[in-house]
């Protein structure tokens, strides 16, 4: 192989702790080389064609360029050497700044290392073979998982940009946590007015196909051709019928079941549509409380229905769909607030969670709006509001910041002081965390404009005194113990990953932190997309968000999956594993490994069973090659005997 | 067919028998002298001929060798359904080679077992022998004398001889020597090593055969120069490829004609595979090696 070699001085930024020009003059030793050369910037446009004009002029067959990491310009001069006719993988970059010039003053042993990070670079050039993509047909349909409005969002943005999108959504209604919310800060406006018409628009839309109260059971497949399998939870009520009159559940006479929408703060029939707006706006049966399942009769519903739509022999039923790309949007849930034992959360009525305060709050709430204590209905005078419950704190497992807690209580504080003009509302806090457009000066208004005492310290304990609640506390500001009697005490739960959301990452083959939200595949770069391609991320799931985040991030995954599907094809990407057949033994251990289910096996016209990568599939982990015993599986681009290579010069 | 053991070519030295019909059942016998383990028969013996549709092929395993067993059928190399196995609980096998090398007996006549004693008759007179003066390295510290899984038991189950407490007794003896003790003992020991791949072909789990990177050098991790480096690298590959799914069966130690302990090494990572990831090879047909799953939640790293 003829090789030639570019050091780049990147200005002084390598040059300054490295001597560039011994290290090109040295790399002419290396097995191979023909040419090598010290260049001012080598990711300029002259630098650029210095390369090719030395590929055509050398006759070079693979070029090396010493210079930054190779994150950014690996791309940069693949295209290159590509556009001089070289394959783009005969090309390697050896990290001589991020590695070398950046981390160290001492220019003879930077030079030394940056020789050596040469010399392995050439080394494993000479292993290197031309690699091409080959290309999948894309299935232009979207599954959306989770219908919260981050869902909503991206599913809307596919459906205009004319797609076909398939929604699923585990509640009966669609609408999120936001359907629950009463006004949004930081401008006050009802959240289910404007959550409302996005949620109607998508019963509305003919290229939305919605499940509701289903989950997706498995995926298969890769990006461009997933197959999903959903699983439609039986309702027993069917709902190509039912028009959501609502007849059945104003006669249900079992009252006792529970009512999540609100919280648990009030209970729901046995037969419930869980809210007036809910979207599809259809009855479903809780069979742990109706009487026909758990007693053997009744029969209200079935009998009142004016179009005959209840069904008690309904099963789950598992639908198939064919997708190209998949939205993860499946949102967040609230922490258990009741770990915080010396608050009394869950014991006492009348401590309760954020979320159950905007129902409190929501005119078609428990209450209709007013603001009562759940514990014997009357007004509250004074009210007291934590921060940080479930948030920032190592102890309890969420050391992260919830990021919505601190604008969520300074909504309801001024929400509260509109209802109740004559109350007195305290916040306990630890810091103000709010940096959003407007968000500052939100908090700022509720605390001068409408006189919510601020409080900067931990609350210790809460316990009642008569039919009050005693908040005791610090002041660290003044250095001072507080008391403060309540009648009513908001906790402002954090966020933390939604139920099951590991489950559903395993089904999808995404990560998840140690805390259960989505691995974004970098977080700044790619704060969209997940490493397995074609599935992407949008809203709470992937991290504590508020509204215009959620909003946002699916409206961009939106358009990263417009984008993906704006090619007919995908072009793969050839640095996946491959099989050599002659020495494959067929023990499948790579199948038992593969994250990715990239890797099936087939039989041999002699019977022999061997390993079979799916290309597209394949994401390149190189954990099959790992377990390989006869190491037959090589993951293209990096393969052992590059590697080897690389170590054999490096332990020389 | 049933595989089983057979008087070899004197009475000190069982060998592997494959019985084909009725008239052979007079070949098998069963003493501590049947040291074979012949599950790898199955796996990669050019003897054994494909099965038949709906036929079985009958085996006889010792505790040790019903692991290997096992760990066959996890990885789906073998069907159970495809076996017949003659479980049979075993007090121990001998060290015939430290038998033959301590006594300097030849010319063997014939050999007998009296209670816990073994007789030997040459040209001149008969020795006896205490059993257990004689048992190999991996009977000693045997804890699975009973077949984990078997369609027939020939004997009544036996008490094991080790508690699981002390299963790694060996291992940690050797680590209660001093580092560099330890690398003069395993430079030693290796630098005997000719790389006849003995171990390799005798054990049980060792599938790749003629495959095997040690001789494809395709990746090139060996070459076939002979240095103490390179006989380092293919134990350690050995081991490696072997980390988790090693049934200690010992037949790799029994088989080196350089008497190598290099069972040991095994030994070591299964240590580890047991007190990081709670797992012992070839006990439960269900289970998966951790090192054959991927299971971001792994418990223990
Ligand atoms: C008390 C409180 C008050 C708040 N107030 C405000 C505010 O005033 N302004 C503001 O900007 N933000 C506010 N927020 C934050 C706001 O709720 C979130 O930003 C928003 O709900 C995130 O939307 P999402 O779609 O990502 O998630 P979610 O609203 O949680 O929606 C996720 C959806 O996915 C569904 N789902 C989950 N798992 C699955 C699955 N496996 N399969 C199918 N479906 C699934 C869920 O049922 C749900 O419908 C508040 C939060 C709280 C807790
Ligand atoms: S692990 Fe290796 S030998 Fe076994 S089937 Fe896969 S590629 Fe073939
Ligand atoms: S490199 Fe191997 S294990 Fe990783 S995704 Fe590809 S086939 Fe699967
Ligand atoms: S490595 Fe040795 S002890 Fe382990 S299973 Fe193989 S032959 Fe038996
Ligand atoms: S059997 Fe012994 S000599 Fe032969 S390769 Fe194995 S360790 Fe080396």
């Amino acid at each position: 192989m003829r090789i030639g070699v570019f050091v780049c001085q990147c200005g002084t930024n390598i040059a300054g702790t490295v001597d560039t020009e011994a290290v090109a003059r040295r790399a002419m030793e290396y097995a191979d080389v023909v040419y090598a050369t010290s260049y001012v910037y080598t990711c300029s446009e002259p630098g650029q064609q210095e390369i090719q004009r030395r590929i055509k002029e050398m006759n070079l067959q693979g070029v090396v360029v010493a210079a930054c990491s190779p994150r950014m310009h690996e791309p940069t001069f693949r295209r290159a050497v590509e556009r001089a006719g070289l394959n783009r993988y005969m090309f390697e970059m050896a990290n001589i700044r991020e590695h070398v010039s950046w981390i160290s003053t001492d220019k003879e042993a930077n030079t030394r290392k940056a020789m050596e990070l040469v010399h392995m670079a050439v080394a494993k050039l000479r292993f290197n073979q031309p690699l091409f993509s080959s290309k999948v047909p894309i299935n232009k349909r979207v599954l959306i998982i989770g219908a919260g409005v981050a869902g909503i969002q991206a599913a809307l943005d596919c459906s205009d940009g004319g797609l076909d999108v398939v929604l699923v959504e585990k509640n009966p209604s669609i609408g999120g946590k936001m359907a629950q919310l009463d006004k949004t800060f930081p401008t006050i406006d009802c959240s289910s007015c404007i959550l409302g018409p996005k949620m109607v628009d998508i019963s509305q839309k003919e290229n939305v196909t919605l499940h509701a109260c289903s989950e997706v059971e498995s995926v298969s497949g890769y990006v461009g051709n997933f197959k999903v399998q959903i699983r439609k939870k039986a309702t027993y009520v069917n709902w190509n019928a039912c028009t959501g009159c609502g007849e059945c559940v104003r006669k249900c006479p079992s009252r006792k079941a529970p009512d999540p929408f609100n919280e648990h703060l009030a209970t729901a029939r046995a037969i419930n549509i869980p809210f007036p707006q809910a979207i599809p706006k259809k009855a479903a049966i809780n069979r742990d409380y109706c009487l026909h399942f758990t007693k053997g009769k009744c029969g209200v519903c079935k009998k009142i229905c004016p179009v005959n739509a209840i069904d008690y022999d309904m099963q789950d039923e598992l639908v198939s769909e064919e997708v190209g790309a998949i939205i993860v949007a499946t949102g967040f849930d609230l922490f258990d607030h009741s770990v915080y034992g010396e608050y009394g959360g869950g014991r006492y009525p009348d401590v309760i969670s954020g979320l159950q305060y905007e129902r409190i709050l929501s005119a078609s709430g428990p209450f209709g709006g007013h603001i009562r204590r759940p514990s014997n209905g009357r007004e509250p005078r004074d009210i007291v509001f934590i921060a940080c419950v479930g948030s920032r704190d190592a102890s309890v497992g969420r050391p992260y910041c919830s990021g919505v807690c601190c604008m969520y209580i300074a909504k309801q504080a001024i929400l509260t002081r509109d209802h109740l003009p004559d109350s007195n509302c305290y916040v306990f806090y630890m810091d103000i965390r709010s940096p959003g457009k407007n968000y500052d000066e939100f908090v700022r208004r509720a605390q001068e404009e409408y006189g919510v005492q601020y409080i900067r310290g931990r609350v210790g304990k809460i316990y009642p005194r008569g039919d009050r609640m005693v908040v005791q506390g610090a002041d660290t500001l003044l250095g001072i113990q507080v008391e403060v009697e309540a009648d009513l005490v908001v906790l402002a739960t954090g966020v933390e990953a939604s139920a099951g959301a590991g489950e559903l990452a395993e089904k999808l083959r995404i990560s998840y932190d140690q805390y259960g939200f989505y691995m974004e595949s970098h977080p700044k770069l790619r704060p969209v997309e997940t490493n397995t391609a074609g599935v992407f991320l949008a809203g709470a799931c992937q991290g504590p968000k508020d509204i215009p985040a959620s909003v946002a991030q699916g409206s961009a995954a939106a358009a990263k999956v417009q984008a993906l599907f704006a090619r007919d094809a995908i072009e793969t990407d050839p640095q996946v594993a491959l099989v050599n057949e002659r020495t494959c033994v067929g023990c499948l251990k790579c199948i038992m490994v593969c994250p990715f289910g990239a890797i099936q096996s087939k039989t041999l016209r002699d019977g022999s069973i061997k390993a079979e990568v799916l290309a597209s599939v394949c994401q390149g982990c190189g954990l099959c090659n790992a377990t390989c015993p006869p190491k037959a599986i090589q993951l293209q681009h990096a393969t052992d005997n590059q590697i080897l290579a690389e170590l054999n010069i490096l332990c020389a | 067919m049933v595989i089983g053991w057979g008087t070899g070519y004197d009475p000190l030295h069982v060998t592997p028998v494959f019985l084909r019909g009725l008239e052979d059942v007079s070949r098998l016998i069963w003493n501590p002298l049947c040291v074979q383990n012949l599950t790898g028969y199955l796996v990669k013996g050019a003897l054994t001929p494909p099965l038949e549709e709906g036929k079985k092929i009958g085996i006889c395993v010792r505790g040790c060798d019903s692991r290997s067993l096992v760990a066959l059928i996890q990885e789906k190399l073998l069907s159970r359904e495809s076996l017949h196995i003659f479980g049979i609980p075993c007090r121990g096998t001998l060290d015939v080679r430290r038998l033959m090398n301590e006594s300097g007996l030849s010319q063997i006549r014939s050999v007998t077992i009296q209670g816990d004693h073994l007789v030997v008759q040459n040209d001149e007179e008969a020795h006896r022998f205490p059993l257990e003066r004689f048992l190999a390295r991996r009977c000693l510290r045997c804890r699975h004398p009973n077949p984990v899984i078997y369609d027939e038991l020939v004997y009544q189950p036996i008490t094991p001889r080790t508690a699981p407490e002390d299963a790694y007794r060996d291992v940690e003896a050797m680590e209660a020597r001093s580092l560099q003790e330890r690398h003069l003992f395993w430079s030693s020991e290796l630098d005997r090593c000719i790389r006849c791949y003995a171990c390799r072909n005798a054990c049980p789990l060792c599938i790749c055969q003629d495959r095997c990177i040690a001789e494809t050098r395709e990746p090139r991790w060996l070459t076939q120069r002979v240095n103490l480096p390179e006989k380092f690298l293919y134990h350690f590959i050995h081991a490696l490829h072997l980390a988790g799914r090693c049934t200690e069966c010992g037949e790799c130690e029994r088989v080196c004609p350089m008497e190598i302990p290099v069972t040991l090494i095994k030994e070591k990572l299964n240590q580890i595979t047991r007190d990081l990831l709670h797992y012992e090879a070839g006990l439960d047909p269900e289970a998966l090696p951790p090192l054959l799953t991927y299971n971001p939640n792994e418990a223990g790293i």
